[in-house]
C-alpha cells in the first residue's frame, strides 16, 4: 500500500513531522518498506520555454532546438514528436543524472549537431511508463524552477505491508486513524457534502438471490452521472496516483482509483449510454459466460461467479473487474457508478478461478468497511461534480440491515493475555480512538465493532488492538519459570542418534550435504520410487517433480556436481527424510553417505588405494556402534536393491528388519549419472534399530582377566562358496569362554588350492579365565576347532 | 714390604684405569676386565697370592685389593654404560627422517551450517526447558491450513506457494508443508488433558514452498515453537525470545523489537526484529546501529486453534514463534547467499561447515571456536 505524506496530512491533523510517523508506523504494525522522495531525484530538473524549432539538417526525425530557463538559452537536439515552438516543458542541463535511463548526461554531437541537454518524458523522470513525447507543462508555468516545484512533487511517497487481517489499511484514511489513536494526531473528518440529487437513477438495481445465498451480496448502491466531461484529470489527481503507481486514464477513471486509495473503497463506472436496458442485474453466473474484461483479456467463467449483466451480457466481474463493452471512455458524458459489498469468500474464489487479481479483488478479499458504499455515493459525487462538471441522480440501493457486531469483554483478560497492565480507562480511550463503542455492564464491556473492522471476530482480537495503540514495547519481558522437576534431555534418542551419526561420519572425512526433497521422476523411478502419491501437481521445475524414494541419487548428482567442479575424491552423508508413501509413517529418516575417488592418493609414502565396498561396510559398522545397534543382533544377507552391483552389495539386517543397504553403485547408474569410477554408497535405516532395552543408568559390572591372552593361527581349506566370515563365527563356537576374538588373516585362492576351493588364514586370541593354560589344554582346544570347522563347514586344516 | 706391594698394585690400578679410559669398544672393555679381574687376571693373581703372605699383611692387602677391584668395575660400568650412550646417539641419529613430508591422507569432514543452526538452537532452548520433536513433511490441508485457522478462501493461503501432491481417488490432495506450524497441531493433539500442566516444544524442519529466486528456494528450514500452559502470557513470548536472540547472536544487549504482526494462528500476533547496522557495502552488523531485522514471528497461540484441538482458551493459553533457519544461519555465519546451502559443492561445504568435534552447547560455546 502506497499514500503520500500530503495525502496522509488530508486525513491527520497532526504536528508530528514524517521521520516521527515513520518509527510509528512499524509499532502499531504497518510495516514500511520505503520512503522515497522523487523530489530530491528530480531537483535538477528545470523548466523551460522551447524557442526556436528547426529541423535537424541530417535526421528527418530530429530536432534542433533552443531552450530558454528565464536567463540562459541552450542549444538541445530533441526526437520527440510533440515538440513544438512555444511549448513549456522539462529540461535537464549536462551532468544531470536521469533515473529513466539511469545514466548522468554529457555534452554530446547527434548527427554533427551539438546538443547541451535534453527534453525529457515522464518515463524518464520515472514519472509513469509513458514515452510517447516529452513533457508538457501548463503554459502558465513559470520558467527556471525546479521540476518538483513546478509539477508539485515535492511529496514523500511511503510504502507500508498490510497484513491480510488490515484491510482497513488498504486506504490512506485507516492509516491516519491508526496513528491518531497511536496519539500521533487527530483524525480529520471526511470532507462529505451530503447532496441527494436533483434526479432519479437512469440505471437501477437488481438483485435476485435465494434467501440463503443473499450474503452474497448485501448490499449494493449506486446513482447516474450527466453532462460529464471526461478529460485528463488535473495535475494534483495525476501526481498522486503517479506516485502510488496508479496510471492515470481519465477523469472518471481516476476519481474511482483515488477514492479506493484514499478510503479504501473500490467503485466501478459503468458508461450508462453503452448500457443495454436500464437495470443492472447481479446474479451468479452459468458455465460458459464469456466476459472481456477492463484488461483486454476474455474470461470463461464457471457456474457461481457473482457477475453483474446488463439486459444484453454479463459485463462486469463484481468485486473484481469491470467490463469492457460498458466501460468509460474519455467520450463518455454519463456514468452510472457502483458501490457494493460481495462475500469475500466468493470473490477470493472466482479471483483464483480465472487467476484474475486486481486492486479492486484485494480489497473485497480482506473485507471492506459494510458502510461504505452510503458514505462514497456523496463523497464521489462532490468529487466527480468538481472535476467532470454536470449533475447527478438520488442514490438507488439494495440493503440488507446488518445488526451491529457486539464482543462481551472482560477487561481482566487484558493482563491474563498479555502480561501488561492497562488502566481501564486507557483501554478504553484507545478503543473508541479505534472506532470501537463501549457500554460497561457490571465487570463487563459490551463492545460494539467498528464497521470497517470484519477482522475482529474475539477477545483475543480485542486485546491486540489494545496493546498494539499502547505499544508492545511496554509489555514486559517475563523468564520462563524453570520447572520443578529435573532437565530432560530435548533429544529424543532418534535425535541422539543423527547426532551421534553425524558426528562419527564426519570424522571418517565425509562432508555434511543438504540436498532437495524432491527429484526427478527418472531417477525416482531408478530407485524404486515414483509412486503418484508421491508426484508433485506443481513442481517448480521438471528436475523436481517427485518426492525422493532413496536420499542416494541426490548424492550421486553431488558428486557428478564436484566432478563437473574438479574435484576428484570426495564423500558426502546426508540425514534426512526418504518417502515410501504420503502417509507420515511412510516418511523414513536415513543416514545416507557416498565415497567416490581415492582413500590414499599415490604419494611418497603409499600407493593409490581406491575407496571400495569394504571401506564403507566399515563405515556402516563404525556407525552402527556409535548409534546402538546390537552388534551381535546384525546379520549379513546379499539382498541389496537393484540399484547397487549384484556382486558388491550388502544388507544388514537385525530379524527382519533391514538396518542398511551398503556397496558399490550399479554400474549402469553410475553411467546414467556420467561417473567413470564406482561410486560406493550406504544407507542406514536408524527407525529400524531397536531401542536399547536397558533402564538402568549404571553399566553392567565389567569381568577382566590379568592372565596373558595367548594367539594361535591356523589356515584351513574351504569350499569357496562359504562366507569368510562364517569361518570365524565357527571357530568361535568351539569354546564360547576361552577364544574372545577370530580374525581373518588372509583370504587366498589360486595355485596350490583345489578347484572351487579357497584357503583362509585366521588368528584366534585365547584368554585364559582362572589360570594359564597348559600345553595340552591349548591342544585339545586347537582339536576341538579344527575338528569343528571340519563338521561344520567341511574345512580341512592346511599346512602353512 | 706392605707398602711396596700397595706401590705396585697403585700402578697397576692406574694403569688399569689409563686402559679403560682409552678403550674404544666394548670388546677392548671386556679384555681389560679378563685381563685384570678374570680367573687369570692381575687382580686375581695378587688376590690368590694373598696366602703366601702373613696375617697382618693379609688382612691389609686384602682390604686393599677389594677396593681396587670395585674400583675398577665401577670404572668398567660406567665406560659401558657411556658405550651404550654413544651406540644409542648414533642410532637415533641414523634414523633421523625428513619431518618437512605429510602424508597424504582424507581431510575431516565437515557437519553443514544449517546442522551447526538447528544445534545451537536446542542448546538453547533446551536450557529453558524445551524438548524436540518432529512432524511429517508430507501434510494433509488441515494439519497445514485449516487446522491453523487458514481455511480455503484466506488471503494469507495465497501468500504460502504451495506445492501439491496428486490427488488420491476422494479428490484429496496432500501438501508439502509449507511451514512447521502444523507440528503445533499435531503436539497438542497429543495432550492429555487429564495430566496436562504445560508443554515447551521446538520443531525444527524441513518446509517447502514453490518459489526459487535468489532468496528463495523451493525447500528451505524453519524452526517452529510452542509453549502452552495454565498461566502463560505474551511477557513469557517476550522473555523467551529475547533471551533466545541474545543468546544465539552472542550479544548481551542485542535490541530486540516486537512488533505488531499478523498470523491466521496467533493473536495477538508479533514480529520480532533485531537491532543492525547495514554498512555501505550492503552487509549487516547485527547488534548496533540504526536499522531493524525482522528475524522471527510469534504470537499467542489463537483461541480458535486451541478449540480445534480440544484445549479450553479459558483455561490454557501459550505462545508459538517460527524463524527461518537459513536466515538465522546467514546473519550469523556472514554467508551471503542462500542457494549454495543445497548445492553440495565441496568447497562451500569445507568453508562454511564446521568440524564434527565442535558440540555447540552452552557450556562448551555457542559460535563455532575452531571452524
Amino acid at each position: 500500500m502506497k499514500f503520500t505524506w500530503k495525502w496522509l496530512l488530508d486525513h491527520l491533523e497532526t504536528d508530528k513531522n514524517l521521520s516521527e510517523i515513520l518509527e510509528t508506523l512499524p509499532k502499531l504494525g504497518l510495516e514500511v518498506a520505503s520512503v522515497v522522495n522523487l523530489a530530491e531525484d528530480l531537483k535538477s530538473f528545470i523548466s523551460v520555454e522551447i524557442i526556436d524549432v528547426k529541423k535537424h539538417p541530417n535526421a528527418d526525425k530530429l530536432n534542433v532546438c533552443k531552450v530558454f530557463d528565464g536567463e540562459n538559452t541552450f542549444n538541445v537536439v530533441c526526437g520527440a514528436p510533440n515538440v513544438k515552438l512555444g511549448m513549456k516543458s522539462v529540461f535537464a542541463n549536462i551532468g544531470t543524472f536521469i533515473p529513466g535511463l539511469n545514466l548522468k548526461l554529457k555534452k554530446g554531437k547527434i548527427r554533427g549537431e551539438e546538443s547541451f541537454g535534453m527534453l525529457c518524458s515522464e518515463k524518464e523522470l520515472t514519472l509513469s511508463e509513458d514515452h510517447n513525447g516529452i513533457i508538457e507543462l501548463e503554459s502558465s508555468s513559470e520558467l527556471g524552477l525546479s521540476i518538483s516545484d513546478v509539477m508539485d512533487l515535492n511529496d514523500p511517497i511511503i510504502e507500508i505491508e498490510i497484513t491480510p487481517n488490515r484491510g482497513d489499511c488498504l486506504g490512506v484514511r485507516g492509516i491516519a486513524r491508526d496513528l491518531a489513536a497511536a496519539g500521533m494526531g487527530n483524525l480529520k473528518d471526511l470532507d462529505i457534502i451530503f447532496d441527494d440529487g436533483e434526479f432519479d437513477s437512469i440505471i437501477n438495481w437488481q438483485v435476485n438471490f435465494d434467501e440463503d445465498e443473499k450474503y452474497l451480496c448485501p448490499k449494493v448502491f449506486g446513482r447516474s452521472f450527466t453532462n460529464l466531461k471526461n478529460d485528463e484529470s488535473p495535475l494534483w489527481l495525476k501526481n498522486r496516483l503517479i506516485a502510488v503507481d496508479q496510471r492515470p486514464i481519465s477523469s472518471i477513471v481516476d476519481i474511482t482509483n483515488y477514492i479506493m486509495i484514499d478510503i479504501g473503497r473500490p467503485l466501478h463506472a459503468y458508461d450508462i449510454d453503452k448500457i443495454k436496458g436500464t437495470i443492472l442485474k447481479i446474479s451468479k453466473s452459468k458455465k460458459g459466460d464469456k466476459f472481456s474484461a477492463l484488461n483486454g483479456s476474455t474470461y470463461e467463467l464457471d457456474d457461481n461467479m457473482l457477475v453483474i449483466s446488463d439486459a444484453e451480457s454479463v459485463d462486469d466481474l463484481a468485486g473484481i473487474m469491470g467490463g469492457e463493452r460498458t466501460g468509460v471512455t474519455e467520450n463518455t458524458t454519463r456514468m452510472f457508478l457502483e458501490a457494493a459489498i460481495f462475500d469475500p469468500v466468493s470473490i477470493a474464489n472466482t479471483g483464483r478461478k480465472l487467476n484474475l487479481n486486481s486492486d479492486a479483488r484485494y480489497r473485497f478479499e480482506r473485507g471492506l468497511d459494510y458502510n461504505s458504499p452510503e458514505t462514497v455515493m456523496y463523497y464521489a459525487a462532490a468529487m466527480v461534480k468538481k472535476i467532470c462538471g454536470g449533475k447527478f441522480s438520488k442514490i438507488v440501493n439494495f440493503k440488507l440491515e446488518q445488526k451491529d457486531r457486539i464482543i462481551k469483554f472482560d477487561p481482566n483478560i487484558i493482563y491474563q493475555l498479555s502480561g501488561v497492565k492497562i488502566k481501564n480507562e486507557l483501554s478504553k480511550s484507545i478503543l473508541e480512538k479505534l472506532g470501537f463503542k463501549i457500554d460497561s455492564v457490571e465487570n463487563f464491556w459490551d463492545i460494539t465493532l467498528p464497521s470497517w473492522r470484519p477482522d475482529i471476530d474475539g477477545i483475543a482480537d480485542i486485546v491486540e488492538e489494545i496493546i498494539r495503540i499502547n505499544g508492545y514495547d511496554k509489555i514486559p519481558s517475563i523468564k520462563l519459570s524453570r520447572s520443578n522437576y529435573i532437565a530432560k534431555p530435548a533429544m529424543s534418542i532418534k535425535h541422539r542418534q543423527a547426532f551421534f551419526a553425524s558426528r562419527t561420519l564426519a570424522s571418517r572425512g565425509y562432508n555434511e550435504v543438504i540436498t532437495f526433497s524432491f527429484l526427478n521422476k527418472a531417477m525416482a523411478d531408478q530407485f524404486n520410487g515414483g509412486r503418484s502419491a508421491l508426484n508433485l501437481v506443481n513442481p517448480i521445475s521438471s528436475e523436481l517433480t517427485d518426492m525422493r524414494p532413496s536420499i542416494i541419487p541426490n548424492l550421486l548428482l553431488a558428486v557428478q556436481k564436484n566432478l563437473n567442479i574438479g574435484a576428484q575424491d570426495f564423500s558426502f552423508f546426508e540425514i534426512g527424510p526418504i518417502f515410501k508413501g504420503d502417509s507420515p509413517d511412510e516418511q523414513i529418516s536415513t543416514i545416507t553417505g557416498i565415497r567416490y575417488g581415492d582413500r590414499f592418493k599415490k604419494d611418497w609414502q603409499k600407493e593409490a588405494v581406491k575407496f571400495d565396498f569394504y571401506d564403507i561396510k566399515l563405515d556402516v559398522i563404525r556407525v552402527l556402534n556409535t548409534i546402538g545397534a546390537p552388534k551381535n543382533s546384525l546379520k549379513i544377507f546379499d539382498e541389496a536393491p537393484g540399484y547397487f552391483h549384484p556382486g558388491r552389495s550388502a544388507v544388514f539386517k537385525i530379524g527382519q528388519n533391514i538396518i542398511a543397504n551398503f556397496g558399490e553403485i550399479h554400474p549402469e547408474i553410475g553411467d546414467s549419472f556420467g561417473l567413470n569410477k564406482s561410486a560406493i554408497s550406504f544407507e542406514i535405516f536408524y527407525e529400524n534399530i531397536p531401542l536399547p532395552k536397558r533402564n538402568k543408568i549404571s553399566k553392567p559390572m565389567l569381568k577382566i582377566s590379568n592372565l596373558q591372552p595367548v594367539t594361535r593361527e591356523f589356515a584351513f581349506l574351504i569350499n569357496e562358496e562359504i562366507e569368510s566370515e562364517k569361518v570365524c563365527e565357527v571357530a568361535k563356537s568351539a569354546d564360547k569362554d576361552l577364544i574372545t576374538d577370530v580374525m581373518i588373516l588372509d583370504v587366498y585362492k589360486g595355485e596350490k588350492i583345489p578347484h572351487n576351493m579357497k584357503s583362509i588364514a585366521i588368528k584366534v586370541t585365547i584368554q585364559p579365565i582362572q589360570e594359564t593354560l597348559t600345553d595340552s589344554a591349548l591342544e585339545e582346544l586347537s582339536a576341538n576347532l579344527i575338528n569343528t570347522i571340519d563338521k561344520k563347514l567341511s574345512g580341512s586344516l592346511r599346512e602353512i | 714390604m706392605v707398602s711396596e706391594l700397595k706401590e705396585d698394585l697403585q700402578n697397576l690400578l692406574n694403569n688399569i684405569t689409563i686402559s679403560i679410559h682409552n678403550s674404544k669398544s666394548l670388546s677392548e672393555l671386556e679384555n681389560i676386565r679378563v685381563n685384570s679381574l678374570g680367573k687369570k687376571g692381575s687382580i686375581t693373581l695378587y688376590l690368590r697370592n694373598l696366602k703366601d703372605y702373613d696375617i697382618e699383611t693379609k688382612k691389609e692387602i686384602g682390604a686393599y685389593l677389594n677396593d681396587i677391584k670395585s674400583q675398577i668395575n665401577k670404572l668398567i660400568l660406567d665406560k659401558k654404560n657411556f658405550f651404550k650412550k654413544e651406540h644409542l646417539k648414533e642410532k637415533l641419529n641414523s634414523e633421523k627422517i625428513d619431518i618437512s613430508l605429510t602424508p597424504h591422507e582424507v581431510d575431516i569432514g565437515t557437519l553443514h551450517p544449517l546442522s551447526r543452526t538447528i544445534e545451537e538452537l536446542c542448546a538453547i532452548f533446551a536450557d529453558m526447558g524445551f524438548s524436540i520433536v518432529d512432524g511429517p513433511d508430507i501434510e494433509s490441508d488441515y494439519y497445514n491450513f485449516t487446522a491453523l485457522n487458514i481455511p480455503e478462501e484466506h488471503p494469507a493461503r495465497q501468500e504460502h506457494d504451495t506445492f501439491y501432491l496428486q490427488p488420491d481417488i476422494n479428490g484429496q490432495r496432500k501438501v508439502l508443508r509449507t511451514h512447521t506450524s502444523p507440528v503445533q497441531i499435531r503436539t497438542m493433539e497429543k495432550i492429555d488433558l487429564k495430566n496436562f500442566e504445560e508443554i515447551r516444544y521446538i520443531i525444527p524442519g524441513r518446509t517447502y514452498r514453490s518459489d526459487h529466486d535468489a532468496t528463495h528456494s523451493p525447500m528451505f528450514h524453519q524452526c517452529e515453537g510452542l509453549v502452552l500452559g495454565k498461566n502463560i502470557n505474551m511477557g513469557h513470548l517476550k522473555g523467551c525470545l529475547i533471551e533466545f536472540c541474545r543468546t544465539y547472536f552472542n550479544e548481551d544487549n542485542l535490541p530486540v523489537r516486537f512488533r505488531p504482526s499478523y498470523f491466521p494462528f496467533t493473536e495477538p500476533s508479533a514480529e520480532v526484529d533485531i537491532g543492525c547496522k547495514k554498512e555501505k557495502d550492503g552487509s549487516l552488523v547485527i547488534g548496533e546501529g540504526e536499522d531493524w531485522l525482522e528475524i522471527l514471528g510469534s504470537g499467542m497461540v489463537h483461541p480458535r486453534v486451541l478449540e480445534g484441538v480440544g484445549i479450553d482458551p479459558s483455561k490454557y493459553q501459550g505462545f508459538a514463534f517460527g524463524m527461518g533457519l537459513e536466515r538465522l544461519t546467514m546473519l550469523k555465519y556472514g554467508i551471503p547467499d542462500l542457494r549454495p546451502f543445497y548445492d553440495s559443492d565441496l568447497r562451500w561445504l569445507k568453508h562454511y561447515g564446521f568440524i564434527p568435534v565442535d558440540n555447540p552447547s552452552l557450556h562448551s560455546g555457542l559460535n563455532g571456536v575452531f571452524s
